[in-house]
């Protein structure tokens, strides 16, 4: 990080390190920095690639990341004291909408029937049937990828509605994302939710099969955001300006053209990004029926305290169950659009 | 002397664990167990009910350890261990060396906290000591593609070198490849990346004309 210039309306920051996890929602912040939109703002962006999500909220808490790509619930986990030490954090910009999928393994999804339907209810029922049947001892173990996630969330909906209880019926254990599809292929995970491209490798490679989407349980949700904490956003307000107005121009070319697009996938196969996890993949297939992944589009990137109730009512229970208790003015201020509005509205 | 604690150990470099493992036998502790790259943490971690669980920052088992302490009923439930707000010198010291410990509930914090600077001092030793190694192997070719590799990524992320060398350890991690194969497809790469760059293109066509 370097020094902090006083000018009225340019960064205060020239260096800014931002980190990832490799998925396609990190699509933003690599067009970005590979197509320039960081330069054209007067800004010098390096992307660290981190392993384990709590690894990247410690260090955007401890001020080693300026910030990061965050999974949608993380910045209000973070500001209520979730996992961690509370520390105010921010989300003024969303990356993506949807992505995830609930993918099970080939043999359990052919010995209980669960297949993708209209309805997420249709595979959820028919696993929960097959487990409740007779000689099915076993427990299947499923993955999510944090316990304070759209995945983790998503995937305990969805068992529900096939009558399965998730503490008792099942398994649920977290992995990181680059590991679901290894997991799942060597039989230590029966099944996971995780965000795109490793519910498409899944099923690109035999492994698993796709049995519902985050769209079907939560239409248009947010999944990742960019994550800063308050205090970072109150002391560099131009350059957090500047980041989000370089997003947007990185959202709208890539809404552009088909080609830009497959600009885009060329650089997340780039090593320093998703490496190998997307060579399967011959274009990136954005609003695309049944996951709908989008990273662009109409109000895709506006935050709004609305958008993030879908998962405040799991977290507002997680924290009363750890003696918590909720904060809708929080909610608010996480969640709020007015970081967002400044930077794009002249 | 207080109780001895139970100690788990998560890390995949075996010179630093057991540099780590030693130094905290020395205390009168138990490690119980040195894991490279654990199948399942959750059994290990329900199997030997460790008091404290010290693992490097950059393991992607870090997700799965801190899942425990809210999935899990019966085991103990491992927390996230963060010096009190007030010692941020010393939280700032653990992430810089790459320490992240998990403990149970209920334990002295000072226990705990003269834990991980026993574990923070040596994973400052062992990275001082790989530094000196690599000065003294730089004469070796497959050293020379880690440098080649490291000084590409390096001008690709304008990152530094420590974090180039973090980031080829990262993809070796994900690969499952050591870090020399590691470095030889990131070359590969962003050489062919660097030559079909409009910048490269251009500069080809005006070398004959000027």
């Amino acid at each position: 990080m370097s020094h902090p210039h006083h000018h009225a309306t340019s960064p205060e920051l020239a260096r800014l390190t931002l980190g990832f996890v490799p998925l396609l929602d990190a699509a933003l912040l690599i067009v970005a920095r590979e197509r320039g939109c960081f330069a054209d703002q007067g800004l010098d962006v390096s992307l660290s690639r981190e392993n384990a999500w709590a690894t990247l909220r410690d260090k955007v808490a401890a001020g080693l990341l300026d910030g990061a790509q965050m999974l949608a619930p993380m910045p209000l986990a973070m500001s209520l004291g979730l996992g961690r030490a509370p520390c105010d954090t921010l989300a003024p910009l969303l990356l993506s909408r949807n992505g995830n999928t609930v993918t099970l393994s080939t043999a359990l999804s052919e010995a209980s029937g669960a297949t993708l339907g209209d309805a997420p209810v249709v595979s959820a029922l028919a696993l929960g049937n097959w487990l409740r049947g007779p000689g099915n001892g076993k427990r299947p173990r499923l993955a999510m990828v944090y316990p304070y996630s759209c995945q983790h969330y998503q995937l305990r909906e969805w068992l529900t509605l096939g009558d399965i209880d998730p503490e008792r019926h099942v398994e649920l254990v977290a992995l990181p994302p680059p590991r679901m599809v290894e997991a799942l292929r060597s039989g230590e995970i029966d099944g996971f939710c995780a965000g795109e491209p490793w519910g498409t490798l899944a099923r690109h490679c035999g492994a698993g099969r796709l049995v519902a989407t985050g769209d079907q349980l939560w239409p248009d949700h947010p999944e990742k955001v960019l994550g800063v904490t308050r205090s970072w956003a109150e002391h560099y307000p131009a350059t957090l300006a500047a980041l989000l107005r370089a997003l947007v121009a990185a959202s709208e070319w890539l809404a552009a053209s088909p080609e830009n697009r497959h600009q885009a996938l060329a650089w997340l196969a780039l090593p320093p990004y998703l490496d190998h996890s997307v060579r399967h993949l011959e274009s990136l297939e954005l609003n695309a029926a049944p996951i709908r992944q989008r990273l662009y589009g109409a109000g895709m990137l506006r935050p709004t305290p609305q958008d993030a109730l879908h998962f405040a009512e799991p977290i507002a229970r997680q924290l009363e169950a750890q003696g918590g208790r909720f904060s809708p003015g929080q909610l608010a201020a996480c969640y709020s659009p007015v970081h967002f509005d400044a930077a794009t509205h002249h | 002397m207080p109780s001895p604690l139970n100690i788990l150990l998560v890390d995949d470099e075996v010179v630093r664990a057991a540099m780590v493992e030693e130094a905290l036998m020395a205390e009168g502790h138990r490690v119980i167990c040195r894991l490279t790259s654990p199948a399942s943490l959750n059994e290990m971690v329900a199997r030997h009910q460790p008091d404290v669980v010290i693992i490097d920052m950059e393991s992607p088992d870090r997700d799965t350890l801190e899942s425990m302490a809210l999935l899990n009923r019966e085991n103990p439930r491992p927390v996230v261990f963060f010096a009190d707000q007030h010692d941020s010198d010393m939280l700032q010291a653990a992430l810089q060396a790459g320490v992240s410990a998990y403990v149970v509930d209920g334990l002295v914090p000072e226990r705990v906290k003269a834990i991980v600077e026993v574990a923070i001092a040596r994973f400052d030793a062992f990275h001082s000591m790989r530094q000196e190694l690599d000065k003294a192997r730089n004469q070796l070719a497959e050293r020379k593609r880690i440098e080649r590799a490291k000084g590409l990524l390096m001008k690709h992320q304008s990152c530094d070198e420590e974090q180039a060398y973090r980031m080829l350890r990262k993809l070796a991690m994900d690969r499952g490849q050591r870090i020399a194969e590691v470095a030889d497809n990131v070359i590969d790469v962003l050489e062919r990346l660097n030559l079909t760059s409009p910048q490269g293109r251009t500069a080809d066509k005006r070398g004959p004309r000027s």
